[in-house]
């Protein structure tokens, strides 16, 4: 049961750092496609600062430094040069699934898979077997708590939600909306070069080109499945990951009786169920769409 | 102000952005294929369906390009082809910039080359791990690779090594070939003990170490203690997750990770794709180029071998060297018998 639960944590911690960064973005009115590029990019520059530096501290530093310039770029495309936030969004992924690619080759001569000698420090042998996971999952429930905070009882979280859903109401109030929106996506940024360490750091200590496979995606459907609510994105994320690690549990206990692809499908289907009855449970109460009233200038 | 502006100029902020980016866009259309156009006199191109960074197959091909480049004072490109739907046209642009040898790998390409390999004659294509075309085409060489052999004897070896009797396999996806594999490896361990279990997941991807990492974290819990993988990049996560724990085993596929588990990563099934695509590029560029052909390759060519790590060999836990030492004249006979045709491993893929 504790490897269960530790396998959990594993998967669903960067997910969930990276959901948080969806959720307040969205706040803010942005469907950010961009968080697959700013999760590689936080993985690829910690493992690469940790090989060249030694230290995970700067590795950290240098990891959000990354991931917040990005942001600002990306929220320079999409609110100063009035682009697609989908297109944004997906050029952004692009820029940061080529860009680590091209930073390993660059640097190291070679598109292999870089590894380095110590991650991220786990909480240690006290805590018996769950000593394997890094701090930063210690550091999860408290960054949740933190977001729903700031997003719900704070004037800086009105603010944000009103620039998100009604531009105009907050303008009338006086709130630059944009800088609304550059800071969500700055705090976006450092919360997905944290969930992007986690994934590269936490246990692994590699970096390999596409790592996150997708799960940038995934915490974008989560923040959506929690209705753009920090404690339902969170457990929509977790969900995610016991989904998966069922998935895991099924293969190796059903695999010789079941097709294989059908039981590597189960997550999906429970996904798709789950957002279902999410939507179901909500009696039609519409979550935040982050559309509200962006091109109003 | 804006407004005023666009009235003045006749372009708003919006249009001047669209052109900027269709100038840039057709710039770099140009660029690049101006570029391979300049290449075009004795290209040699490698056209990877997965990521590089997989210290294995991908790697070890472009390694093996950049060589014999350097040797033959050949022009190179590797090109990874992330997208099915843009196989053919990387394919057809190649063959119209005049590439003397196109090199491909995997299943998937094997229909976008049947539909550009008849109007580039001049080009010679090769297809490695692919089947055989019907009809064959006289400038495509397809070879495929006896990989299961390995898993057999691989599955000899887990079974003479492994404690609780209980071994595990990762694949990146349930394919034919990769099936077989596990067939091979669970036919190899219970030609042995028939009592000893094998359980086969799949991570669904060949570039998810995070995904490899949780499959054999609970496979381990399970009481499993050597895995065979057949993953790719997904292999980095398998052995980190053996690397938490003394005693646990993993057979991967490349001497690259040999440095990856040094107590852990025990031995490989080794296929050497680089070596495959030197000896065929090298075949097609010279007289010996027999276009038409499929090329099986098994054990005993130096391209497919189950090999021990040298560095597990020099820091492994002791009671499993010594194990090892003790089985490993089993693998030696299974190997012979194989390669004198007096055994037969099935080839099945079913699951």
């Amino acid at each position: 049961m504790h490897d269960i639960i530790i396998a959990i944590l594993r998967s669903g911690t960067p997910l969930i750092y990276v959901t948080l960064a969806a959720v307040i973005a969205q706040r803010a009115g942005i469907w950010h496609l961009g968080l697959e590029g700013l999760m590689i990019v936080g993985a690829c520059a910690t493992i690469l600062t940790i090989v060249a530096t030694g230290s995970v501290f700067i590795a950290l530093c240098v990891a959000i430094v990354l991931c917040v310039l990005m942001s600002i770029l990306f929220w320079f495309v999409v609110e100063k040069l009035k682009a697609n936030q989908i297109i944004a969004g997906l050029g952004l992924t692009g820029l940061g699934l080529g860009g680590t690619a091209f930073a390993v080759e660059a640097i190291f001569g070679t598109q292999a898979a870089v590894s380095a000698e110590f991650g991220l420090p786990r909480i240690g042998p006290m805590f018996g077997s769950y000593g394997v996971l890094s701090i930063l999952v210690v550091l999860m429930p408290v960054c949740v708590i933190f977001m729903w905070v700031l997003l719900r009882r704070t004037r800086f979280g009105l603010r944000l939600a009103a620039s998100g859903e009604h531009p105009f109401a907050a303008r009338s109030v006086g709130v630059r909306t944009d800088l609304m929106r550059l800071a969500a996506l700055m705090i976006g940024g450092v919360l997905c070069a944290i969930g992007g360490a986690e994934l590269a750091a936490g246990s692994l200590q590699i970096f390999s080109q596409n790592m996150t496979a997708g799960r940038g995606f995934m915490a974008f459907t989560a923040a959506i499945f929690g209705a753009g609510q920090p404690i339902g994105a969170t457990l929509a994320a977790v969900f995610f990951a016991v989904v998966g690690a069922a998935g895991i549990r099924a293969q190796l206990v059903f695999g010789d009786r079941v097709p294989h692809d059908l039981l590597l499908g189960l997550p999906y289907i429970a996904t798709i169920f789950g957002i279902w009855l999410s939507a179901k449970l909500r009696g039609g109460t519409k979550a935040v769409t982050g559309f509200g009233e962006l091109r109003d200038s | 102000m804006t407004r005023k502006s666009n009235i003045e100029t006749g372009f708003d902020r919006r249009t001047v952005l669209k052109i900027s980016a269709g100038v840039a866009v057709a710039g770099l259309a140009g660029a690049l294929s101006s570029s391979i156009a300049q290449a075009a006199d004795g290209i040699v191109a490698l056209v990877h369906t997965q990521a590089a960074g997989d210290n294995g197959p991908v790697d070890s091909m472009i390694a093996k390009l950049k060589q014999l480049a350097s040797e033959k004072g050949l022009t190179y490109r590797a090109i990874y082809a992330q997208d099915p739907a843009t196989y053919e046209t990387i394919f057809r642009t190649l063959g119209e910039a005049g590439a003397s040898v196109v090199v491909s790998t995997f299943n998937e390409v094997a229909v976008p080359i049947k539909a550009v390999a008849p109007d580039f004659p001049d080009t010679k294509w090769i297809q490695l791990f692919g089947d055989a075309f019907e009809p064959p085409m006289p400038n495509v060489v397809t070879v495929s690779y006896d990989y299961y052999l390995g898993c057999y004897l691989s599955g000899i070896y887990a079974a003479g090594v492994s404690k609780t009797g209980k071994l595990g396999f990762i694949g990146g996806i349930s394919i034919p070939p990769i099936n077989a594999d596990f067939n091979a490896f669970k036919a190899g361990a219970q030609s042995v003990n028939p009592d000893i279990t094998a359980t086969a997941a799949f991570a669904g991807s060949f570039q998810d170490p995070a995904k490899g990492q949780e499959i054999a974290s609970q496979m381990f819990s399970d009481g499993i203690d050597y895995i065979q993988t057949d993953a790719a990049a997904t292999d980095a996560g398998i052995i980190a997750a053996a690397n938490e724990m003394e005693g646990r085993m993993v057979s991967a596929l490349d001497p690259a990770q040999f440095d990856l588990g040094p107590k852990s990563l025990i031995a490989i099934v080794g296929l050497d794709f680089g070596a495959s695509l030197y000896n065929e590029v090298t075949k097609a560029l010279g007289p010996d180029f027999a276009g038409g052909q499929h090329v099986s390759t098994g054990l005993g060519t130096g391209v497919i071998d189950f090999k021990l790590s040298p560095v597990f060999t020099a820091k492994g836990p002791a009671d499993i060297i010594a194990k090892s030492d003790k089985t490993w004249p089993d693998v030696e006979k299974a190997r012979a018998a194989i390669l004198d045709g007096s055994l037969k491993v099935p080839f099945n893929t079913a699951l």
